[in-house]
């Protein structure tokens, strides 16, 4: 009898098929689709399209520490540094074929949702000026506080689903089944709930997860949802999460600031940042950027409209008032008692609400924030010893009001 | 306020609009709404009997808008923002703003949260314009922004209403455009900033008074045969601070052609009133104009229309027109560029930004391109 893998162990097996079925699309019969990482790829799914990510691809190089080196290669290009640093390594990448990993296989066709943001469409936009590849923008008008505005908004973006589909059809020159799109959903809103459950574990005390446990974990849910393998993973996940907090196990022994962190993470930095914050007792739970993937998904309901009321509704396309109100139901549910608000010079669709959204969330929570701005991906824009005498500094600060 | 202006006093009013804006406001007790570009449809907003104001940045120093936006957001934006909370948001009754990127996005919210006591409404342009959902989506805004405004005035529109106020917008269009023409062929007449000081002007007071002013200056030009001018087109969104205008006249550079929000763009933008409802026309005059946002602009689209305005014209070189720090501009430039420079076309790129007080490295550049210009195909 086989021995149960761990979910670590599942990763590595969903991923490594998922890249080998990728990079022989072609000769399988079927396409690849660039998406961005929020957008209806269950649609692609459905239609037997790989979903590749060049985010994705991008995040592995800037881990690697690559950011620098490759965003000066695309800035030779013409592009100026002011652009995000995905899309500048990424373009890099294009020129030079420079990447720690094997790459990613050349696109067919382009999706660009922007619930995400507008940056992707016209990054992708480039990319498919490159190759003339056909590119479907699904247009998300930012999602209201009016009731009956996003009944309107939503219907506007059922719409454009249809067109999705229909685009779809004409490049694959086949019928869309829209029964295959039902059980997708299935796998879809089943995989959203694990992987709900899995973050939400960060509420036991202490915590078993960080948010780097959840920007690991998140993997999966973006680029394999939709998918039976993607329901097992979370399902094991949980499992090995619950057994560490029935046990106790935290990730720091001594855990003492429960933080909050906003934007993405500086991903060079990713394991330092763990570590430096773990010396002064304090772990980062969670963001409303791993929860962009905590999908709804109402079974009941016409697959297209449960698609487009869930993608409409992201944090990166909510009002400031509403993406405070995700965070403050967090502040609570987690109970944390210190945010980190990075302001993130490439991710211009994150960090533009980053003041206003500082300014709420300390006026309601009387808990005082970190701020400090940087790159995600660039380390020319990261000064070392200023993040960490903020750090430093912000700690005693939280210390002084603990006491 | 603005029906007896000559083109002396509209320079003047267009670097500064506000007193004048203020003065009407007070005088009509009529109440004003700001917009910033792009694609808001005014006529909607006059039907009403409100003055649509596109606000435009300002010159004056930025003190609180860096603390709400970085300084690698669009300079526009800032300025905007900026002219809004320390300088002339008490002038405003109300805002209503375009979505039409991530900017604009943030910008309306940051807006709406600063300003809780005022009107301050969304038009949430489609970011996409070649599906048949992007026609329905406008009409559905439009239909959107006239409810939010008789729920705000307390007051209907009429169909009338809104073809009266068409009828306004399309005739200073039409003044716009014959004055253009007439700017292109004889540019002693009409300087570069004193057309796109109109033009602006055009952008923020009371067309039908302001009509009368373009009305009275067209009939009473005295045409002025110049030469010495080299001929050249403006490409981009929006050409700021205004000296940029007046450095062009001192070189002796004669736009014949743009593709400006607060230009070309613009002057698309007549509304043709057919036989369907003001809706549908407003609908359509969406789709009809070289679309407001760059953000939209497929960059081969753009290039065959900066090619044939080229061309038409017999210009001499494209002027582009970048403004600090536009996402949507710095993705797309380098290919336009790779087009523009693979045609044989002469090119020069401006970089601009908001609150620039200095412009001596924008008149050094441009004289060197155009010398270097004028040693080899002039």
């Amino acid at each position: 009898m086989s021995e149960k893998l761990t979910s670590k162990q599942m990763s590595r097996k969903i991923t490594d098929a998922y890249l080998e079925e990728a990079f022989h699309a072609h000769e399988l019969g079927k396409l690849i689709g660039y998406s961005t990482a929020i957008s209806p790829v269950e649609l692609f799914v459905a239609h037997d399209i790989i979903p590749v990510y060049p985010e994705n691809h991008s995040v592995a190089n800037l881990t690697a520490k690559k950011g620098a080196e490759m965003c000066a290669i695309t800035e030779n290009l013409g592009y100026t540094s002011h652009l995000c640093a995905y899309a500048r390594s990424d373009l890099a990448y294009r020129h030079t074929g420079m990447t720690v990993t094997k790459g990613i296989p050349e696109p067919d066709l382009f999706l660009a949702c922007n619930a995400q943001c507008f940056t992707l469409t016209k990054w992708f936009q480039v990319l498919a000026r490159r190759g003339n590849i056909p590119l479907f923008v699904f247009d998300t008008p930012e999602y209201v506080m009016d009731k009956k505005t996003r009944e309107e908004i939503v219907k506007y973006c059922v719409v454009q689903l249809k067109e999705l589909i229909g685009f779809l059809e004409e490049v694959t020159k086949k019928k869309f089944d829209y029964d295959r799109l039902k059980e997708v959903m299935k796998y879809s809103a089943a995989s959203s709930v694990l992987y709900k459950k899995f973050l939400d574990m960060a509420q036991y005390k202490p915590s078993p997860i960080s948010i780097f446990d959840a920007l690991i974990g998140m993997a999966i849910a973006v680029y394999r949802r939709g998918t039976q393998e993607c329901v097992e993973y979370y399902q094991t996940l949980c499992d090995e999460i619950q057994a560490k907090v029935d046990q106790g196990i935290g990730v720091i022994q001594n855990e003492k600031y429960r933080l909050y962190w906003e934007n993405l993470p500086v991903w060079f930095k990713f394991s330092d940042h763990a570590k430096l914050l773990g010396s002064y007792g304090g772990v980062i739970l969670t963001s409303l950027y791993v929860h962009a993937w905590s999908f709804e998904f109402d079974l009941n309901k016409d697959p297209l409209v449960t698609l487009a009321e869930n993608y409409v509704s992201r944090f990166s396309n909510s009002t400031i008032e509403d993406r405070a109100s995700m965070a403050l139901k967090l502040f609570e549910k987690y109970s944390m008692n210190g945010m980190i608000m990075f302001m993130n010079r490439s991710c211009k669709a994150v960090s533009f609400a980053v003041p206003t959204l500082k300014d709420i969330l300390t006026k309601k929570t009387g808990i005082p924030a970190l701020v400090f701005e940087s790159d995600m991906g660039d380390q020319r824009f990261y000064a070392e010893s200023q993040v960490r005498t903020r750090i430093e500094a912000y700690f005693e600060t939280l210390d002084r009001l603990q006491a | 306020m603005w029906e007896s202006l000559n083109l002396k006093k509209i320079v003047e009013y267009a670097k500064d609009p506000y007193p004048s804006i203020r003065k009407w406001a007070k005088d009509t007790g009529k109440k004003v709404v700001g917009s910033t570009i792009a694609d808001v449809p005014e006529e909607v907003i006059y039907a009403f009997g409100f003055l649509p104001v596109a606000i435009l940045g300002t010159n004056k120093p930025l003190k609180k808008a860096p603390s709400l936006l970085p300084d690698n957001a669009c300079s526009l934006a800032r300025s905007n923002l900026e002219l809004a909370l320390s300088y002339e948001g008490d002038l405003f009754g109300g805002f209503v703003l375009p979505q039409v990127c991530d900017t604009t996005q943030h910008l309306s919210d940051i807006w709406r949260i600063n300003f809780p006591d005022k009107y301050v409404e969304s038009y949430l342009a489609p970011r996409q314009v070649d599906r048949p959902s992007a026609r329905y989506w406008v009409k559905e805004e439009i239909e959107r922004l006239i409810a939010s405004l008789g729920k705000w005035s307390g007051k209907a529109v009429s169909d009338e209403d809104l073809n009266k106020s068409i009828a306004i917008h399309n005739e200073n269009k039409e003044l716009l455009k014959e004055l253009y023409e007439i700017k292109k062929k004889f540019p002693g007449t009409i300087t570069n900033k004193e057309f796109f000081a109109m033009l602006k002007l055009s952008e923020q007071v009371d067309k039908a008074e302001f009509n009368k002013s373009l009305m009275a200056i067209k009939d009473n030009l005295k045409l002025k045969e110049e030469k010495g001018y080299t001929d050249i087109i403006l490409v981009g969104i929006t050409c700021d601070p205004p000296e940029i205008y007046e450095t062009f006249d001192e070189l002796k550079l004669n736009i014949v052609g743009d593709t400006l929000v607060t230009g070309t763009r613009y002057l698309q933008g007549d509304v043709t009133l057919g036989n369907g409802s003001p809706i549908d026309a407003l609908t359509e005059r969406h789709f009809k104009k070289g679309f407001y946002s760059p953000i939209h602009d497929n960059v081969y689209k753009n290039f065959e229309e900066i090619k044939k305005l080229y061309k038409e014209t017999n210009a001499k070189a494209i002027i582009y027109v970048h403004i600090e720090f536009c996402e949507s501009q710095e993705f797309d430039l380098p290919d336009l560029k790779k087009m523009i420079k693979k045609e044989g076309i002469p090119l020069h790129v401006l970089d601009t930004e908001y609150q620039t007080t200095s412009l001596s490295h924008v008149r050094t550049r441009l004289q060197a391109f155009f010398e270097s210009l004028k040693g080899g195909s002039l």
